[in-house]
């Protein structure tokens, strides 16, 4: 029991001498912090600057204009014999799915060749590496990336579409590339509270294209709505829905 | 049993861990964003002669670090090449940052080809286990050439739903239009100079090809370059033929067939081709 009391004590000396160290160390980063903050009113460095700073400096902002090129679509990095790429998507502002592709090139030739890559199988890599990319690797990749944005952007449309309206939306069928979709879709009626029943079917024939080309919505009984195919041409699947509800059901929205 | 005597020890040393954490990230933003060392500081400081002992004490060796930024340097100027993007300055400022969240707020120019840019946005990145996502929004551009009520249009509309990325890609493919057709237009007067004339240079949106046998007749191509709404580049070619008044007497039928055969031939073999095709029947006209 003796012993046992003098670990006890032993913990307790040791976990206080812990937070006294670490209670320094947060007070001297404290007022690091507070002059660094005071300082940011004056123009460059006083002193001589650090080479080791100078390094650190110059490391951290290549990193950023490296990651900064995410933004642009395209980003990557230099491997042994080519380029290691990443084709980034999005939609609204959101950054999503990216995709990787490494090219070599042959010699000095100043032409590529397409090594591993992860694009899904229905997008057509290989004709327009085919096509396009020796001779002309910027036009192979941009077209390959309004590919991959659009494909994404269909996807990630149906997919806010669902979370949106859970309830009141059922997709009937959809396939890998989301160029065409048909799914039913319910409204409730203004005022006896009922619901009317309604089909979609979209079709988006340029694979790059980011709106439908071909749309019919109908009621339940199959009679066409023009209204409603009208909107879901002109704005995104989750926005269209949303202003479905907000004309038919008067002023109920979700909020 | 003893743990739960010790446990506000261990809540508070976790809590000074996490706050230590949280100071020096704070720190080394400020550091970072409010430095801005000028080239002659960084040619002084950075003379690898002058060091002799360097204490390591866990961190990486200077020459370590300079290894680093060799191969992120090498990095970056390949990238640029390849995509046809340069960057010419960015500054960013940190506006909040916690263990899995962090808003910042960036302002970055460039060119894109020749074509200037300038981006003003907040970016918030939200790390949810091992996914993180990325968030533009408050975007603000400008593009030189904003003379286009497309153009304007086109980066409107970009803005509000923060698609920085469609902006890129569609500026890409526009920019790359307008190098294809400057080096179009000087392939041909390099190779024709005494037939091609250029009025507005390389950078003008029409070239003329003039006959060497007929004086006052003359072939003008307009080829211009629009960008609609959505961000899709459209080539426009045309051609307009100046044709003086004996030539049209002799010939008129076949002179009024030669904006039409040109536009046949853009469409099955391409721009270079049909210009060349126009100065071959140019240089052998009666």
């Amino acid at each position: 029991a003796q012993e046992r009391q003098e670990q006890l004590q032993e913990r307790e000396k040791f976990l206080k001498s812990r937070i006294q160290e670490l209670r320094q160390r947060r007070d001297a980063l404290r007022e690091k912090v507070r002059q660094a903050v005071s300082e940011l009113g004056n123009l460059g460095i006083a002193s001589e600057p650090d080479p080791r700073e100078v390094l650190e400096w110059k490391i951290q902002k290549c990193r950023e204009l490296l990651r900064l090129f995410r933004l642009t679509g395209i980003s990557g990095k230099l491997s042994p014999h080519g380029i290691s790429l990443s084709l980034h998507t999005s939609f609204e502002g959101s950054l999503l799915d990216s995709f990787h592709l490494e090219l070599q090139e042959r010699g000095d030739s100043g032409r590529f060749w397409l090594c591993r890559h992860s694009v899904p199988p229905f997008i057509p890599l290989e004709r327009l590496a085919r096509e396009l990319l020796p001779r002309n690797p910027r036009q192979f990749l941009g077209i390959l990336c309004r590919h991959l944005n659009t494909f994404v952007g269909r996807r990630e449309q149906l997919r806010k579409l669902q979370e949106e309206f859970p309830d009141s939306v059922q997709v009937l069928s959809q396939n890998s590339l989301c160029n065409f979709l048909s799914f039913r879709y319910r409204i409730p009626a203004e005022s006896s509270g009922e619901f009317q029943e309604f089909r979609a079917q979209l079709r988006y024939r340029d694979p790059t294209g980011t709106r439908p080309d071909d749309v019919t919505a109908v009621t339940g009984d199959g009679v066409a709505v023009p209204e409603h195919s009208e909107l879901l041409r002109r704005l995104p699947l989750h926005r269209a829905l949303r202003q479905i509800h907000d004309t038919t059901a008067g002023t109920t929205t979700t909020g | 049993m003893d743990k739960s005597i010790f446990q506000p020890y261990e809540d508070e040393i976790r809590a000074l861990e996490e706050e230590i954490w949280l100071l020096t990230e704070k720190y080394k933003d400020i550091r970072q964003e409010s430095i801005s060392f000028s080239d002659e500081d960084i040619l002084q400081s950075t003379s690898f002669q002058r060091e002799t002992q360097e204490e390591t004490n866990g961190q990486e060796s200077l020459s370590e670090l300079k290894a680093q930024l060799e191969s992120l340097e090498a990095d970056l100027p390949s990238l640029m090449k390849f995509t046809g993007f340069h960057f010419t300055s960015h500054s960013k400022k940190t506006l909040e940052r916690t263990r899995n969240r962090t808003v910042e707020k960036h302002r970055l120019s460039g060119k894109c080809h020749s074509l200037s840019f300038q981006l003003e946005f907040q970016l918030l990145e939200v790390q949810d286990n091992e996914k993180v996502s990325t968030v533009v929004s408050d975007l603000s551009i400008i593009m030189e050439s904003g003379e286009d009520s497309n153009v304007s249009k086109f980066v409107s509309s970009t803005e509000e739903c923060g698609d920085v990325v469609t902006f890129f890609r569609s500026l890409s493919t526009y920019a790359e239009w307008f190098e294809h057709r400057r080096r179009t237009f000087l392939h041909f007067k390099a190779k024709y100079p005494d037939i091609v004339t250029l009025p507005e240079g390389l950078g003008g949106d029409f070239i003329i090809l003039r006959s060497p046998k007929v004086s006052g007749f003359e072939l003008v191509i307009v080829w211009k370059i629009h960008l609609n709404e959505e961000g899709t580049t459209i080539p426009v070619l045309d051609l307009l033929p100046k044709v003086p008044e004996q030539v049209l007497e002799n010939s008129m039928t076949s002179v009024e067939n030669i904006p039409g055969s040109f536009r046949s031939a853009l469409r099955l073999f391409g721009i270079e081709v049909s210009i060349e095709n126009l100065i071959k029947v140019l240089r052998s006209e009666k």
